[in-house]
């Protein structure tokens, strides 16, 4: 089986809350002192293919659309054993929302060749859109599967665990297809050897500007118009604190359940 | 009396072999004694050659010493008061009847007449005479301590119980032999013998002469047969330590306590870590057959007393037990033709034996108290630091939450996945220098992860720079540059990742120019004094507890005693046993406090772990499985109102430990800063 996997970095999304800072004017996140690193559930959608590789066979291509920074998370999933990996890189540090990037990556991933399933994570630990795979199976003219957390082979197709808000679905399908991999303790992505840490760094990836996969900033334009973020500011957390007055206990509770009452009639 | 008086004491002597014919016999049956004996030794020789270098022939003037204090003198034997001193008395014993037996050896078979005068009577008769009874004792209370007390730490086996038989036996039928010469020869000079003069008065009584000559001369033959047997048995058994234990003292590990991890050419290495036999130095081989399965490193594991599996003592034997299974040296040369990602182990060890499980390693928190009390020098830390590295660099198989750690360490540079602090927000409102604004600080105040990113440890750090200021020192910290030492990771396995923080901070301190660092973490301290000048990061490093003893000597603190509490003080393992510090915090607690220090039975090097090191204090332990609360009773069972301690790590350790298990006890944990501060402040 042939499985391609999306990767996307990310500011470390667990840095503390004192030091996540947003610039207003270009409407994005200030890196500032936050590492980069591999989105949570793409790390998982990574866990999911290396286990599938190792219950069936097959191969797994990495694939990533960002900064040339982004080749450490490729890296990363070189060092896991992925067989090969691409980087399209991205020179403008505009916002690209998820149908941009559902272009770009259904661009490369037609210059890469056929795979049987396509993963991406099910949403990104930065916007959490949650996008990025529906569109991109729009694109491949593809089913599309949400959700998923375990992944079998079956005959000429898989059969899909997918989370719901009442437990799982078992869902069957036949190949090709897009799945957006969520998070399970089955899927806690392992960590790589040190011997292949070192041996990743020797690995070829492919690097590919957006010409390279017949992309104009006019293609990348039309989608990015699609989606315009006004505004970016980080909310205010504010807390009041009232003690309800009153002369016995009696009075105090009364006067709480009117304040209450008056609440819940407002709202 | 009488004779005596009449004998001249010059002429004192005893005819050897006086009963003994055919004496050829005894010649040719050392021959089989020595060849089976010495192919045993040169057997184990021969397996030690085939690990890998190591250099423990330097500073021979303070290997002498040891092997004075730890093989002559016992001192490391002699911390089991009860033990060690029967095994003294046996010890020496043993040696003066070897020495006598050369003795009869040099007159009988080089017919240097040296058995005679006063030597022969004070020391051939008297001195041998009562060291041998001494011995003989040594050997029942120790056969008593092993059948009738039966000590936990002890390992129980046939050979054991047929050593001390053995012995017991040689030693016994030696004073028969004696007893009966001196009867049967009427020897003048017998007074000398104390033990054979008893046994020749009571067998007189018993028998007669003509009997007893007959009796002398079938023992000494069965005398002699038991004792070339145990000669030629003894490389098989744990008697083999009589060679090895001196060995091996003196080939110790001078320098951190014993707890030197090594390093790691990743360029070249054929494997990171070690799960094989032949991948450990000769110096470790040596170390499995030094053991003595006196069982007190067990005893003394953190992890074993709460009842975990980990037990550095079976680790040993275990691994002596694979290592008198194998062959060796036959196998050294087949691991050097194989490709490095394709390493398989010629006898993998992980796993062969429960003891030896992955599971057991992962439970050691590196803490060297096994290293610090083994009688004979053992490392056994090391050995489970680099079966470690097999399973964190090799296999990437070990617990999720160190996993997490290592994470953590790689993507942030710190180990607390999930931390709300930021390095510098302990500093909050209190204007600290940063380094970039300082022009050239006398200390560099290198905090620490644990200092700096876990909330309870805030106020520790705050007070350490309170303090400082108010000394009016010239110091700064790195801020946002500060990363981890590494020493977490080096602990849990990940050397490489050690390299990599260690070289990369190197460089930044460097860039700073800095030269005198100062830490409140003893891990710090450690990777800093010991580890960091083996990758060419010289710095002057001092822990706080030194550092701020310093300060109140040279009067730049003054501290009148204000604190009323009555305060006790957990020894870190990185600070006492790693480093030998246990003088300067006690020093300041006794400065500080208007009450006398309370000491925890379990103190200075002989201090018992928080549970912490190790990246433990990443893990959470089974509920009825936790170090820190064993050594929060440790600390309850004392009068203290607080625990002073002088690591980021024992302080959240204890503290959690104490609150779990102190019920209606008050017992406040306080780092050596935060007492001197609040004093200061008059609190
Ligand atoms: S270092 Fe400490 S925890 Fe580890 S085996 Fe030795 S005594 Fe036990
Ligand atoms: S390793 Fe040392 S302390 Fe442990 S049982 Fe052996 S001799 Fe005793």
């Amino acid at each position: 089986m042939k499985t391609l996997v999306c990767l996307k970095q990310i500011l470390d999304p667990e840095i503390p809350p004192r030091d996540f800072t947003i610039n207003r004017d270009s409407r994005q996140a200030v890196q500032g002192s936050a590492n980069l690193v591999t989105n949570i559930f793409c790390e998982n959608a990574l866990e999911s293919a290396l286990q599938l590789r190792e219950r069936s066979e097959g191969e797994i291509a990495a694939l990533a659309f960002g900064p040339a920074s982004a080749e450490d998370s490729l890296r990363k999933a070189l060092a896991l054993k992925a067989d090969e990996a691409c980087l399209v890189e991205d020179d403008s540090t505009a916002y690209r929302n998820s149908a941009t990037t559902a272009l770009v990556l259904a661009a490369a991933i037609k210059k890469l060749g056929e795979f049987d399933i396509i993963m991406v994570g099910r949403e990104a630990g930065d916007w959490g859109a949650g996008q990025t795979g529906g569109l991109l199976a729009e694109r491949l003219g593809l089913p599309c599967v949400t959700f998923v957390d375990h992944i079998e082979a079956s005959g000429d197709g898989v059969t899909l665990r997918r989370q719901t808000e009442l437990g799982w679905e078992k869902v069957e399908v036949k190949l090709p297809l897009v799945v957006t991999i969520s998070n399970h303790e089955e899927n806690v992505p392992r960590i790589p050897k040190t011997r292949d840490i070192m041996m990743s760094a020797r690995k070829p990836v492919t690097n590919w500007k957006l010409s390279d996969i017949d992309l104009t900033d006019e293609d990348l334009k039309t989608t990015g118009d699609a989606l315009d973020v006004i505004d970016l500011f980080i909310p205010e957390k504010k807390t009041d604190c009232e003690f309800i007055e009153g002369d016995s206990l009696d009075d105090k509770i009364d006067e709480f359940a009117k304040r209450l009452a008056g609440i819940v009639q407002s709202a | 009396m009488t004779l005596l008086a009449a004998l001249n004491a010059a002429d004192a002597t005893r005819e050897v072999m006086w009963n003994i014919s055919h004496s050829w016999v005894m010649y040719v049956l050392l021959v089989p004694t020595m060849l089976i004996a010495g192919y045993g030794v040169y057997k184990q020789v021969q397996k030690w050659r085939s690990g890998q270098p190591a250099a423990r022939f330097d500073r021979p003037a303070e290997r002498i010493m040891r092997v004075i204090n730890h093989v002559l003198l016992q001192q490391a034997t002699l911390r089991d008061r009860f033990a060690g001193v029967f095994h003294f008395m046996l010890f020496w014993g043993m040696i003066t009847l070897t020495i006598a037996t050369t003795v009869v050896l040099i007159q009988h078979d080089f017919g240097i007449e040296i058995m005679k005068g006063r030597f022969y009577l004070y020391f051939q008769s008297l001195f041998v005479d009562v060291l041998g009874v001494l011995a003989m004792l040594g050997v029942a209370v120790l056969a008593v301590r092993r059948w009738v007390l039966r000590p936990k730490k002890l390992v129980y086996t046939d050979e054991s119980t047929w050593l001390l038989v053995l012995l017991f036996v040689i030693m016994g039928t030696g004073y028969l032999l004696e007893g009966w010469r001196i009867a049967v020869t009427n020897d003048p000079w017998g007074i000398w013998s104390p033990a054979g003069i008893i046994v020749s008065k009571a067998s007189l009584a018993v028998a007669g002469v003509g009997t007893l000559k007959t009796l002398h001369l079938f023992t000494w033959w069965f005398h002699l047969v038991i004792v070339f047997g145990l000669i030629a048995w003894a490389p098989y058994t744990k008697l083999l330590h009589v060679l090895t234990a001196p060995l091996n003292i003196y080939t110790a590990d001078l320098d951190h306590g014993g707890g030197t991890l090594k390093q790691i050419d990743f360029e070249s290495a054929q494997s990171f870590g070690i799960n094989s036999l032949e991948q450990f130095t000769w110096k470790d081989l040596l170390d499995l057959d030094a053991c003595t399965e006196c069982g007190r490193c067990t005893s003394v594991c953190p992890a074993n007393t709460v009842g975990k599996q980990l037990s550095p003592r079976d680790i040993i034997l275990d691994m002596q037990g694979l290592l008198d299974r194998s062959d060796l040296a036959s196998l050294t040369g087949k691991a050097d033709g194989q490709q490095p990602d394709e390493y398989d182990p010629a006898f993998p060890i992980i796993g062969a034996t429960d003891n030896l499980s992955s599971d057991a390693l992962f439970e050691c928190t590196t803490c060297a108290a096994c290293v610090e009390i083994c009688p004979v020098s053992i490392e056994q830390l090391p050995k489970i630091v680099d079966m470690r590295r097999f399973q964190v660099m090799e296999q990437a198989e070990f617990p999720q939450q160190m996993q997490d750690a290592i994470s953590s360490l790689e993507e942030r540079g710190h180990p607390f996945k999930g931390t709300q602090l930021s390095r510098v927000d302990w500093a909050a409102g209190m204007d600290v220098p940063l380094i970039e604004d300082v022009e050239a600080p006398e200390v560099l105040l290198w905090v620490g992860c644990g200092g700096a990113l876990v909330d309870r440890n805030q106020k520790s750090t705050r007070a350490l720079a309170n303090l400082l200021k108010k000394a009016n020192v010239n110091f700064a910290i790195l801020g946002r540059e500060e990363t981890c030492t590494g020493d977490p990771a080096r602990r849990i396995g990940n050397e490489f990742l050690f390299e990599t923080l260690a070289t990369q901070n190197i460089e930044t301190l460097k860039t700073h120019n800095i030269k005198n660092v100062l830490t409140s973490c003893p891990h710090c301290f450690n990777t800093f004094r010991n580890e960091y000048p083996k990758l060419g990061g010289n710095f002057e490093v001092m822990h706080h507890t030194t550092y701020l003893a310093r300060l109140i000597g040279e009067g730049h603190l003054k501290l009148d005693a204000q604190a009323t509490e009555k305060i006790a003080f957990h020894d870190p393992c990185y600070l006492g046993r790693h480093n030998g510090i246990t003088d300067a915090p006690r020093k300041l607690l006794k400065e500080v406090s208007q009450q006398p220090l309370v000491e925890m039975e379990k103190h200075g090097r002989q201090s018992f772990c928080c549970g912490g090191g190790g990246g433990m204090s990443f893990v959470d332990e089974p509920a009825d499985q936790r170090v820190n609360q064993e050594r929060a009773k440790q600390a309850l069972a004392t009068d203290a109102d607080t625990v002073a301690v002088g690591c980021p790590f024992c302080t959240t350790m204890m503290e959690d430990g104490i609150n779990a298990v102190k019920g209606d006890r008050e017992m406040a944990v306080k780092d050596v800063a935060e007492v001197m501060w609040e004093a200061l402040e008059g609190k």
